[in-house]
């Protein structure tokens, strides 16, 4: 026997080609060459003489073994397995196997039983140690199989296989078929598992309860219900992973049975417009780009944002009435009548020139500002009036408001006199 | 009612004058598509009390709806679809998934002139002879309409191309409504 610490640092000083063969030849076989090319690549500076005797040290440990009746090599089935579970490069297992095991396990349960119920101490401890193992296989088995499923999914998700779609899909409708479908009716509530799980934990508190009221067998006592939470966790992990499976399978069935139903459509649209032509297959199922009135009555797009915003602002903004308590009420202007204000104007300034402001401010100081200006641009502008301009700017108030002007006088137009 | 802040619609006239001409606004209109994206319903209402109904798809475009198309949009869209429905057959033949390839790969002007001989039959009832009348006729125009992007190498059609497959799935129900009717 080879000691297995030895396998062991064997595999950890040839993991990179480990890695590789398991990769690339998927527990197929390969040729003695093929290994010593791959070591050759992985580590160029060896000598042939050297990796000869690599390949030959691999055979030695049996991690490599010689097909029966050939020259061609494979990988130790038992280092393949363990290499591709580190790997996860598991293979979709069958669902036969786990149902053979779980159908093993009512059997050996029911052994189990019976030597408990005839005091069979060797015998009960036996058949739970047989029981332990098929359901630590059983946990296995389901992570396993989750990881192939994994696997499945990401190769027929990446593009870059060169696999058809038939191909790629092919594994994944199988997967679902053979393997989720009926490992979820077993499963489910009233299924062939959930029986089983029932009748075994039955069973083992039944047993547990007979060893509580003997007193006897108590180290298997302890093993009997490590037994019966194990089976519990395993029904529940069952769950878990085959609905995860499901989960991540569903969508791509889905998705290939809406591409054949894609590709078959279109392949029957094409067959029918050879034979009916264009307009009569697809005139009134393709979709309409643009109408007659989206085309010719919009206006140009500035017309349209216009109308846009005045509908907007249609809808939006409510003009609200003022509250006429809030407002000043309109007061109608005092300005006297122009006339009048001429004609004073000419009995006070006879012949000699005279501020026009002045004027205004003297006799009219009850008017507003604005009302004294009007009076001043009137007379200012009245033909019947020669005015002068002053030079320099000044300063003149009326009320609490204040000009700077440069202030006309003004005397009568001798032409003009009224 | 929709609350309507023009303010918040910055881009409304761009967005008006590719819609109403029949442009179809995706993601690779990267700031349109984020405006309308965020402020759907305020254009949705703004457009709804111009007469349009502004149709948002999930899969990632927007357009005004039109019910009849104008009849030489309707010829245009015609050959848009058949040569979406050509590609995907030719697509699936590769033996590549129709829909990713449809959407990923460029399409340049050798596959455009095998296109056209294969299906002869079919283009000359769009009067497309070749390879650049496929080009000019088709794909130019769905660069124009938003349905392709102009790459380095040819074209890639775009999101909104997803109106065309859901109309084929439409012209099956309808056949298989009609070959149903007589039995």
């Amino acid at each position: 026997m080879i000691p297995p610490k030895r396998i062991l640092s064997a595999i950890n000083d040839y993991w990179p080609l480990l890695e590789v063969l398991v990769k690339r030849f998927n527990l197929s076989d390969f040729s003695f060459l093929d290994v010593q090319t791959i070591i050759k690549q992985q580590q160029p500076h060896l000598s042939s003489d050297k990796v000869f005797k690599e390949v030959n040290k691999l055979l030695q440990l049996e991690i490599i073994i010689p097909l029966a009746k050939s020259s061609q090599l494979e990988i130790n089935r038992a280092i393949a397995d363990f290499c591709q579970h580190l790997l996860q490069e598991e293979n979709l297992g069958a669902m036969g196997e786990i149902s053979a095991l779980v159908d093993d396990l009512t059997r050996v349960g029911q052994r189990m039983y019976n030597a408990g119920l005839s005091d069979d101490q060797y015998e009960l401890a036996r058949n739970a140690r047989i029981m332990d193992d098929r359901v630590r296989k059983i946990v296995k088995l389901f992570l396993h199989n989750q990881n192939a499923i994994f696997n499945l999914v990401e190769q027929a998700k990446s593009n870059d296989t060169h696999m058809s779609l038939a191909k790629r899909y092919k594994a994944v409708i199988e997967a679902f078929d053979e393997y989720i479908e009926p490992m979820l009716t077993m499963v489910d509530i009233g299924g062939h598992f959930k029986t089983c799980f029932a009748q075994i934990e039955h069973q083992i508190s039944e047993l547990i309860e007979y060893i509580m009221a003997t007193g006897k067998f108590n180290q298997e006592k302890r093993m009997l219900e490590q037994l019966r939470t194990r089976i519990l966790d395993m029904y529940l992990t069952g769950q878990k992973s085959l609905t995860k499976s499901a989960d991540i399978l569903l969508p791509l069935r889905e998705e290939l049975r809406r591409n054949t139903q894609l590709t078959r459509q279109a392949a029957n649209v094409l067959s029918r417009i050879r034979k009916q032509g264009v307009n009569a297959v697809l005139g009134e199922f393709v979709p309409a780009f643009q109408s007659e009135p989206q085309k010719m009555s919009l206006g140009n797009a500035n017309q349209m944002v216009a109308y846009m915003a005045e509908l907007n602002e249609f809808e939006q903004a409510e003009y609200t009435l003022p509250n006429p308590d809030e407002i000043d009420r309109y007061a109608l202007p005092h300005v006297p009548d122009y006339d009048k204000v001429k004609h004073c104007f000419f009995k006070q300034s006879e012949t000699t020139p005279r501020s026009l402001f002045a004027f205004l401010e003297d006799e009219y100081s009850g008017l507003e500002a604005d009302e004294l200006l009007y009076l001043y641009q009137k007379l200012a502008s009245d033909p019947a009036i020669n005015i002068e301009q002053a030079e320099q700017p000044m300063t003149l108030a009326h009320h609490q408001h204040q000009f700077i002007l440069h202030p006309y006088h003004g005397a009568i137009n001798s032409n003009e006199q009224p | 009612m929709t609350h309507i802040d023009l303010s918040q619609l910055s881009l409304l006239k761009a967005i008006n004058k590719k819609l109403v001409s029949g442009y179809h606004i995706s993601e690779q209109d990267r700031e349109l598509w984020q405006q309308l994206d965020q402020q759907i319903e305020q254009y949705a209402a703004l457009f709804a009390a111009l007469g349009y109904e502004l149709v948002q798809d999930a899969r990632g475009f927007v357009y005004l709806y039109a019910d009849d198309a104008t009849p030489s949009m309707g010829k245009t869209s015609r050959s848009f679809a058949l040569t979406i429905y050509i590609l995907i057959e030719h697509f699936a033949n590769q033996g590549n998934d129709p829909i990713n390839a449809l959407f990923d790969q460029d399409i340049d002007l050798s596959l455009m002139q095998s296109l056209v001989q294969h299906n002869k039959h079919l283009f000359d009832q769009l009067e497309i002879f070749s390879g650049s009348d496929l080009r000019k006729d088709v794909f130019m125009r769905m660069v124009r309409l938003g349905v392709a992007k102009a790459t380095e190498q040819g074209f890639l059609l775009q999101a909104p191309a997803y109106r065309y497959i859901d109309a084929l799935l439409e012209i099956n129900d309808f056949q298989e409504m009609t070959a149903e009717e007589p039995a």
